[in-house]
């Protein structure tokens, strides 16, 4: 199943910036993060004697099912009472609470020990679990609680896996791409005009065409990109105009202004 | 303040970052309002409760603007030379001098008075709650007002979903607000921003009749009340205590350009972050991750506290930006693979 790029404003500060963005985050937040993993994982062992032939269950059932069209599996208890609650939104006042249920959300965040494999934290699965936490939240919004508070956020996962999982196939495409339009294109003006690759790099109309070429395969991807980006010019002037409307009079006679 | 994102992170907004002498405020309109014009009133304007029927706008620039009104089931007049327009978003005034329209979001509440032990969590909590279940492009809050709480929400692309996206609010807090009683309904055009023209001829609008609200928080009481004033005090200047009359060119230096100039970027920067973090889940799953940095906390109460951009460490600001970025693309992986869950 192919991932859709469609990566909203800014994308190519974002492709240059990635690697370096999330490591001071990264120190921010271990010291963060560390703190409030400890009790978990001095209560971990407990549940995980508990759910001992869960836990390898649940640890396969995600890998296998990554691209899965439905959310099965995991919260079973969690789509039947959803279906239920449902059928009980139009009810003014009595609801049936659904409650997002997975062994391995425990205490507002992923207990990362049963995300083990091979002795590491296997990151994919835990976005693929929060992924699919989300998804259902989203179906089912669910009232939050002072006593059972979500503590998860994204920052927990560290930046590299983001990035092996999902910045690396994206820019082995996009080099691709630019090495085989780069070597076309270098071959056609070669056989046009007779200019070398050396001398084409020193003249300064070729260099502008590189810098377009560039830009363009970083941030058009797709045809829609074309219209998203004049929106996104559109957008970003149009409240600045609403501001200055009033004195934009002081050109027109008053009478006539509306 | 306690910011809850979609899929239910609650971030804590202020308690440790806030300073002692600091807070967040909330307000009863209806106490602030009449404190108001009972001080105005003591300083020596003339209070005639009445209902404004129209304005009757002069041909010539030495002519009186004719204020007509009704109190007491009579029809009166009342002869004046300039107008400061402060009634609100569905202002009449603006309506006179042909000012322009703008978009309104639709701000919906109802007050609820709670159970005691209900009522305990939020006498010094209010509550901020994102998300497409509660509202397409704004947020939507449970604010206590002394003895009850005020649960709403607003939007601007979605006014005929609004009684949906209150249920939804309601049962995001239904077990915080069970067995609240509904004491009030309210809703009201919020303007989003300021109108095509504010002032025109002797006539100047202030507050939400001018449009000043923000975008982002809907802040609007404070810009109504320093509007209001700041348009008085150049009155006062261009007219020399009442002496000379006052021209458009004299409210639009004095007032206007002040105001613009004060106030523009603060306008610009929230409509910037309305954009940026309003538009999707993903989006206010970034903000409410990034809401729990101290630093964006404290330049957060500097900047709404004190009504100017605050000005920051610039490394902070360089890490600020980039766990931005990184905030933001992070949730948008999440949401694009939620989708591809879908399909």
């Amino acid at each position: 199943m192919s991932i859709s790029m469609s990566f909203f404003s800014p994308p190519p500060p974002t492709h240059l910036l990635i690697s370096f963005s999330s490591k001071p985050h990264f120190t921010d937040k271990t010291i963060f993060f560390l703190r409030p993993a400890n009790p978990l994982l001095l209560s971990a062992p407990k549940v995980s004697t508990d759910n001992g032939a869960g836990i390898s269950a649940a640890i396969e059932e995600p890998k296998a099912e990554q691209k899965v069209a439905e959310p099965a599996g995991s919260a079973p208890e969690g789509e039947e009472s959803s279906l239920g609650s449902n059928g009980a939104v139009a009810d003014a006042g009595v609801k049936l609470e659904s409650k997002f249920v997975d062994p391995r959300w425990i205490g507002g965040t992923w207990d990362l020990t049963q995300f083990q494999k091979d002795g590491s934290t296997d990151w994919d699965a835990v976005i693929d679990a929060e992924v699919r936490r989300r998804k259902w939240l989203e179906g089912n919004p669910e009232s939050s609680s002072n006593d059972d508070p979500v503590v998860f956020d994204t920052s927990i996962i560290p930046w590299w896996a983001w990035i092996k999982r999902f910045h690396l196939p994206e820019a082995e495409r996009l080099n691709g791409r630019a090495a085989m339009i780069g070597f076309f294109m270098a071959y056609v003006v070669d056989s046009l005009t007779g200019v070398g690759l050396v001398d084409q790099m020193n003249n300064f109309f070729c260099k502008t065409l590189l810098f377009i070429a560039v830009a363009g395969v970083l941030l058009i991807r797709k045809n829609e990109d074309i219209e998203t980006l004049k929106k996104l010019l559109d957008e970003t002037t149009f409240y600045d105009k609403q501001w200055q409307a009033t004195w934009q009079d002081e050109t027109r006679s008053s009478s006539t202004a509306e | 303040m306690k910011i809850i994102s979609p899929s239910n992170l609650t971030v804590d907004f202020g308690s440790k970052t806030l300073k002692p002498h600091e807070s967040i405020p909330m307000l009863r309109r209806e106490v602030l309002d009449s404190f108001l014009r009972f001080r105005a009133q003591s300083s020596g304007a003339h209070l005639i409760p009445a209902l404004v029927t129209h304005l009757e706008v002069p041909s010539s620039s030495t002519e009186p603007y004719i204020i007509h009104h009704t109190s007491n089931n009579t029809k009166r007049t009342l002869a004046v030379d300039v107008i400061i327009g402060a009634d609100g978003a569905n202002s009449r005034v603006a309506k006179s001098i042909k000012a322009g329209n703008y978009t309104c979001a639709i701000a919906f509440q109802e007050r609820i008075r709670l159970p005691e032990e209900k009522m305990e969590y939020y006498q010094n909590l209010a509550e901020m709650y994102v998300g497409n279940d509660v509202s397409p492009d704004f947020y939507a809050w449970v604010f206590p007002k002394c003895d009850h709480v005020a649960v709403g929400t607003g939007t601007v692309c979605a006014k005929p979903d609004i009684k949906a996206y209150q249920r939804g609010i309601r049962e995001r807090v239904s077990h915080k607000i069970n067995g609240g009683k509904v004491i009030k309904v309210e809703a009201h055009p919020i303007p989003e921003h300021p109108r095509p023209t504010r002032v025109r001829g002797r006539v100047a609008l202030v507050g939400d009749a001018a449009g000043y609200v923000t975008k982002c928080s809907g802040e609007g009481i404070y810009f109504a009340a320093k509007s209001g004033r700041m348009c008085g005090e150049a009155i006062v200047k261009a007219s020399e205590g009442g002496e000379k009359m006052v021209s458009e060119e004299d409210l639009k230096r004095e007032y206007l350009r002040e105001w613009d100039s004060k106030f523009m970027k603060t306008f610009r920067f929230l409509d910037l972050l309305q954009r940026v973090f309003y538009g999707s889940n993903a989006a206010r799953e970034a903000l409410v991750e990034l809401c729990g940095d101290e630093y964006v906390q404290r330049m957060t109460f500097d900047s709404y506290l004190y009504k100017k951009l605050a000005n920051g460490d610039r490394w902070e600001d360089v890490k600020m930006v980039l766990n931005t970025i990184g905030s933001l693309v992070r949730c948008k992986i999440v949401e694009r693979e939620m989708e591809a869950l879908k399909v």
